[in-house]
């Protein structure tokens, strides 16, 4: 009998729950040490259709555009591909991604951050990854923000990445950040993370080569997600 | 068989931050003209013939303050324990006044354990938001239901785990309360699996 289980995850690579530099993680991250369990139920998880997915749904320069305007800022691409820990691609993974404007303004009610709104962009987006793996955004550079942290501090330039592979359990909620912007470095919600090349692999990097051909800038960003393992159990006999 | 020396680093979380319904909910904050629903609105097409549990709560933080920024996701087998691909996935929030979330589903049946032992039915449940870097994963039993010899809940029992926090109480028939406690004495079970 073939079963199946998630790799352990290894929290030395992940950020650091408690992570008072980050203020809203006081109140919320909770104090306990996770209990570890077999994953059982978290090795399936939803398949979206692709039906469900409109046209348009990767492409946030039209998505939301009035009278085929665009958004204000310069247009990039972005684009990579979701694998497991043992780089098999991931086909059908479900990518939602949100992000702020060129000015650094979100279309929320809760940003209090007075930038303006770009009634041409709404910043949402989804796709599914082809059968490779590979998935691409057409977006606008999103600004950088300023919010209250320890006084105001600035979120360096990102999109926020919500990922659905195959199980629940590699479910993946995470941001990608823009090569060379110098404010990842200071910022708190990056340096929960310790390890410095999971930090780094944070970052999108320029993509010249695919830039050229198509005069927009682009940005590649690999996600990869938890390995799904397939073990070899003598099938056991009653009451044993 | 691929060399596990190989083995690539999984991508680090992150934190969803404030914002997370513009990507993931976006007509739930009134971005209307871009999907025509929202994932996960329902957990199960079809089930009008079944009876329906209620599954609702809230979220705390440290100091008791129920939390209505903050995105659960729910995934579960039916009433017989069957997985579907296209079903058994729901996506919710607390209600901006009232600070409680509902879960409207089918109670799930048992599924079978890798030893071939029956699992208690349960949720899972995966809690997003700001302040959390990474996702948080708990499960949902429910009150009634034979607790005793679940393999997971007898197995981790031994180790002053607030298993109380995994339980929805039921208030009435077909009706539970299920709270997360971020933090505190009452503090949920959050699980690495
Ligand atoms: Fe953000």
């Amino acid at each position: 009998m073939n079963v199946k289980s998630l790799v352990k995850r290894n929290y030395k690579k992940q950020p650091e729950i408690d992570f008072p530099d980050y203020k809203s993680s006081i109140f919320r991250a909770p104090k306990n040490k996770k209990i570890s369990i077999p994953s059982n139920l978290e090795i399936f998880g939803p398949i979206f259709n692709k039906k469900t997915i409109g046209e348009l749904d990767n492409d946030l320069t039209l998505n939301f555009s009035k009278n085929k305007n665009s958004p204000l800022g310069h247009k990039i691409i972005v684009h990579g591909t979701v694998s497991d820990q043992f780089s098999n691609p991931i086909k059908g993974a479900l990518i939602e991604i949100w992000q702020a404007n060129a000015a650094g303004k979100y279309l929320h009610q809760d940003d209090k951050n007075p930038a303006p709104i770009d009634p041409n962009f709404s910043g949402c987006g989804r796709s599914l990854t082809s059968s490779d793996g590979s998935y691409e955004f057409l977006t606008i550079q999103p600004g950088p923000y300023p919010y209250p942290n320890r006084g105001i501090e600035w979120r360096p330039m990102h999109i926020h990445f919500s990922i659905f592979g195959e199980s629940f359990g590699q479910r993946l909620i995470t941001q990608m950040y823009f090569e060379g912007d110098p404010l990842i470095n200071i910022c708190p919600m990056v340096n929960s993370i310790a390890d410095e090349k999971a930090k780094k692999s944070l970052v999108g990097k320029l993509d010249t080569s695919r830039s050229n051909i198509q005069n927009i800038l682009a940005y590649k960003f690999d996600i990869v997600l938890r390995g799904v393992k397939q073990t070899f159990f003598e099938n056991r006999q009653e009451g044993l | 068989m691929k060399n596990s020396r190989n083995i690539l680093d999984e991508t680090p979380f992150q934190t969803a931050g404030p914002f997370l319904h513009i990507g993931c909910m976006p007509n739930k904050i009134k971005i209307n003209n871009l999907y025509k629903n929202d994932l996960g609105e329902v957990p199960f097409k079809n089930k009008n013939e079944i009876e329906m549990i209620t599954v609702e709560g809230s979220v705390f933080d440290g100091n008791g303050i129920a939390l209505d920024d903050v995105m659960l996701e729910t995934w579960q087998c039916d009433e017989n324990g069957q997985f579907f691909e296209d079903n058994g996935f729901a996506r919710f929030i607390p209600d901006k006044s009232t600070k409680k979330f509902k879960l409207l589903t089918v109670k799930p049946g048992q599924v079978e354990n890798l030893d071939g032992k029956n699992q208690s039915p349960h949720i899972c449940l995966s809690i997003s938001s700001r302040g959390l870097n990474m996702t948080l994963n708990t499960r949902i039993y429910f009150e009634g239901d034979d607790l005793i010899n679940d393999p997971i809940l007898s197995m981790i029992k031994n180790d002053k785990v607030n298993i109380d926090s995994l339980v929805a109480k039921k208030i009435k028939k077909n009706v539970y309360v299920f709270d997360v406690f971020l933090q505190g004495d009452k503090e949920t079970v959050f699980f690495d699996m």
